[in-house]
Order: structure tokens, then sequence, then C-alpha cells
């Protein structure tokens, strides 16, 4: 699978088959409260096949950001589907600045974010795999020794609804769940490559402050993510200051001296900088690196573009120092 | 006097354009965004790779022919990854589009009734 959004991988998962759900208390680690409920969550009831806007805002609006269902709507409904994709549900919520967290496809992150105090934007289907009901609702809490999960849902305010119900449901909708978190605010049991990918979304949707938080956040945790320091030099040679920017790029390539995409994107800046020989050097080790790679016909641009600065004079404006081999 | 004015008047617009046109030369940055990067660790066979631009061209005419308002398309698209886009232009039709799951009950209803009927299942047992 080339395009492995966790999206795509979520919903992988539903057609592998129904298990059976046990109940809460039996999944429930020892650790874990009996019960949580986010009482305060606000409520939106939705309008006519309008739970995928009253679903978001429900969460947009739980982490700080002033929105309605009918703000949200033209930004992730589809008339002629009648409903909301999930990946737009992502992108929406990146476009207010919040990174959308897509869960893992079993039921403990979903406690431990009721637990951090952030509700749980789920995707159910009432119907079966053949005949599908799409909904969505909000998770904000359950209650093990009652054996329910609490949901806001459709036009109310709080279900209560058996647990093995309403994982059957979260089962068949391909286990899809997510939540919305400041840039900053890394998930307890979050992995790098996830939450990386995560906050590479903000970057992509052209968030920036947002993203270089998330990166920032992301470095300050796992200092040795190569990925963490690429996305921290993107966005700072997006805003324009090439210092931090190239600082960045060398920490990747240190700790992963074979990254196409690190390489060919010092090879820009230091040619933008005027350092013509260190980007060329730096864009041939691209390019022989790129070779056979998803990358192969960008990183050949940039070399095109880079050799036929070959003639030129410039000065390098970047300080002097010791560019990685 | 009035083509000397002229003449004037189009060497100075000629000469703005030509320094603005030198001012255009740093091309913008061909920077491999983070996204890319981290989904072309995963692609191992370059043919494999999706043309960003055709899948970009065919979501947007698919929202707009579901009824997707065109001025709120580019503002949607823009939220989205490359990766996530390629993967929107294969699904959007079939992928999963909560809506109203209690205007459909009705639905089930009947597909419980089919099921009955065919002895699938037995719920509504008689007295």
């Amino acid at each position: 699978m080339t395009r492995s959004a966790p999206v795509l991988a979520a919903l992988a998962v539903a057609l592998t088959g129904c298990a059976a759900s046990p109940p809460l208390a039996a999944g429930l680690s020892a650790a874990a409260p009996r019960s949580i409920e986010l009482a305060s969550t606000p409520f939106f009831p939705q309008e006519d096949y309008q739970c995928g806007p009253a679903a978001l805002a429900t969460l947009l609006v739980a982490s700080g950001v002033d929105v309605t269902p009918e703000t949200v709507a033209p930004e992730v409904f589809i008339p002629g589907r009648k409903g909301s994709l999930a990946l737009e549900l992502v992108g929406a919520a990146r476009r207010h600045g919040r990174l959308p967290y897509v869960l893992a496809t079993t039921a403990d992150e979903m406690v431990d974010a009721l637990e951090a105090g952030r509700p749980v934007l789920v995707l159910q289907n009432y119907g079966v795999s053949k005949i599908p009901i799409w909904h969505y609702a909000v998770l904000v809490g359950y209650d093990a020794d009652r054996n329910v999960a609490l949901l806001r849902s459709g036009d109310k305010k709080r279900v209560e609804m058996k647990w093995q119900r309403f994982a059957g449901t979260w089962h068949r909708g391909g286990r899809f769940a997510m939540t919305t978190l400041h840039p900053g605010e890394i998930p307890a049991h979050a992995t790098p490559a996830r939450f990386i990918e995560a906050a590479a979304g903000l970057e992509s949707a052209g968030q920036r402050p947002a993203a270089a938080e998330a990166y920032d956040a992301a470095i300050a945790r796992w200092p040795d993510e190569p990925m963490a320091w690429l996305g921290r030099g993107n966005v700072a040679y997006a805003a324009g200051d090439r210092q931090a920017a190239a600082d960045a790029y060398v920490r990747a390539i240190m700790l992963a001296p074979e990254d196409v995409a690190t390489r060919n994107n010092l090879a820009e800046l230091l040619l933008d900088a005027g350092c013509l020989d260190e980007s060329r050097k730096q864009i041939e080790r691209a390019s022989n690196l790129a070779q056979g790679t998803a990358l192969a016909s960008s990183v050949a641009d940039s070399r095109a573009k880079i050799e036929a600065n070959a003639g030129t004079v410039a000065n390098c404006k970047l300080e002097d120092r010791a560019w990685p081999d | 006097m009035r083509v000397e004015s002229f003449r004037r008047a189009c060497v100075t617009l000629m000469s703005v354009s030509l320094v603005s046109l030198g001012m255009q030369v740093p091309a913008a940055a061909n920077v491999v965004g983070t996204s890319e990067a981290i989904s072309a660790s995963r692609i191992t066979d370059a043919r494999a790779v999706v043309d960003a631009t055709l899948a970009r061209a065919d979501v947007r005419a698919q929202l707009a022919e579901m009824g997707v308002d065109q001025a709120a398309i580019e503002g949607r698209l823009a939220a989205l990854s490359e990766d996530e886009i390629a993967s929107l232009a294969d699904q959007i039709q079939g992928a999963p589009a909560g809506g109203d799951a209690l205007a459909v009950i009705g639905i089930v209803f009947i597909v419980l009734l089919i099921l009955e009927l065919t002895g699938v299942i037995d719920i509504f047992k008689k007295a």
C-alpha cells in the first residue's frame, strides 16, 4: 500500500471481519479511571445530514476555537454524498490551527485521550458492512461499572450506549477516531512517526506557525528523529529564516545521511543563499540517492536549476561552517 | 510633442517591466515538503508515484460534481497533503461519508424485515 494515510489504514481494518467486542471493564487497564465524563464538552444538535460539521465543531470548540457547525459545514460537507469524509474533517481541523491526531485502531488511545480531557470524534456504522449507515459522534466519556460509552450524538446531548454496541458500530465504521490537539501537545502514547506525520500535515496545509510549534514539541520529545528536523527546516525556510533552516537540515542529515529530501532542500537553500559549490555538492549526493525513488523527478528539477547557475559568481551569505559530506 | 511624450511613456513602461522581470529571476525554491518526504520513504517503486496535479484536478472536479461550492473547493484542497488528495481521488465516491444515521433507521427496519423473512435472523418473535 503506497498511500498509507492513517485513515486508509484504519479503513482497511474494517474489512477484516467482525471481532466480538468484550465489555469495557475487560479491556480497561488497571491504571485507567473506572469512569470519565467530559461534561463541559459543548453540544451542537445536528441538522439534516450535518453530523460531520456538528462533531467537528464540538471538538474544535472544546479545544478553544470559535466555530459553529454552520461555519465549518462549507469546509467539510459534500452535498452529493449527504455527508462528510473523515479526511476532510482532518483537513478542516488544520485550517483552524489545530493538529488533527488520528488515533490507533484500539480503544486504549481513546481512553488516554479522555483522561487528558480531550473528546474523541468517532465514525460509526449503524448498518452492516454491505449496507452501511455512517454517522459521526463524539465520545465524551465512559463508565466501566455500568459498561457504557457516553456520547454527544445527533440531536441528543448525552447518549449512554452499551459499550459493546458502541465498539461494534465503531469497528464496522473502520475504527476511525481523532482528536484535535493544540500543536504543541503530544498525546501520552503517541509514536514519533504518527505525531511527526500529523505535524507534516499542518505544514502541507500552509499552517506554518502551528507546524513549527508541533515540530518543536516533537524535537523536544524525540531529538533523534530526522523527519522532525527536516520539518523544522522546511518551516524555517518558508518563513525566510535561512540560518535556522540550514541548522535544522544539517542536523537531519547527521541523523539520516541518506535522506534524499533533506539533501535536496539543503541544496536549494544553499543555491538561494549564493553558496553554489556547496549546493552542487549536496544536489549531486541527492541525485545519486534519489535514483529509482519517488523523489527522482523532484531532485532532477532542482539539479537542473542548480547547474544552470554553474557559471554565475555569488557570495555565500551563510556563515562559514562544515557542511555534511 | 505628443509623440515625444508617448515615446517617453513607452520607454518608462518598458524599463519598469524589464527591471521587474529581472527581480523575478530567483525561482521559487523546489523544496520537498515533509509529508512528501515521509510518503516517498514508504514508496519503494517509483512507478507507483501518483501525478499530484492530476489527482488534484480529479478531486476538484468530483467535489464540484457533488455540489460543493466552487469557491470553497480550493481552500478544502489546500488543507490536505498530496498523499491525502491522491487517496481522496480514489475513494471520494465510496469512502464513508458520515451523514444522518437517524434518517435512515427506516432502511434498517426494512433490512431486518428482509433478513427475518429469509430466515437469516429471528428477532420478530411471535407470541
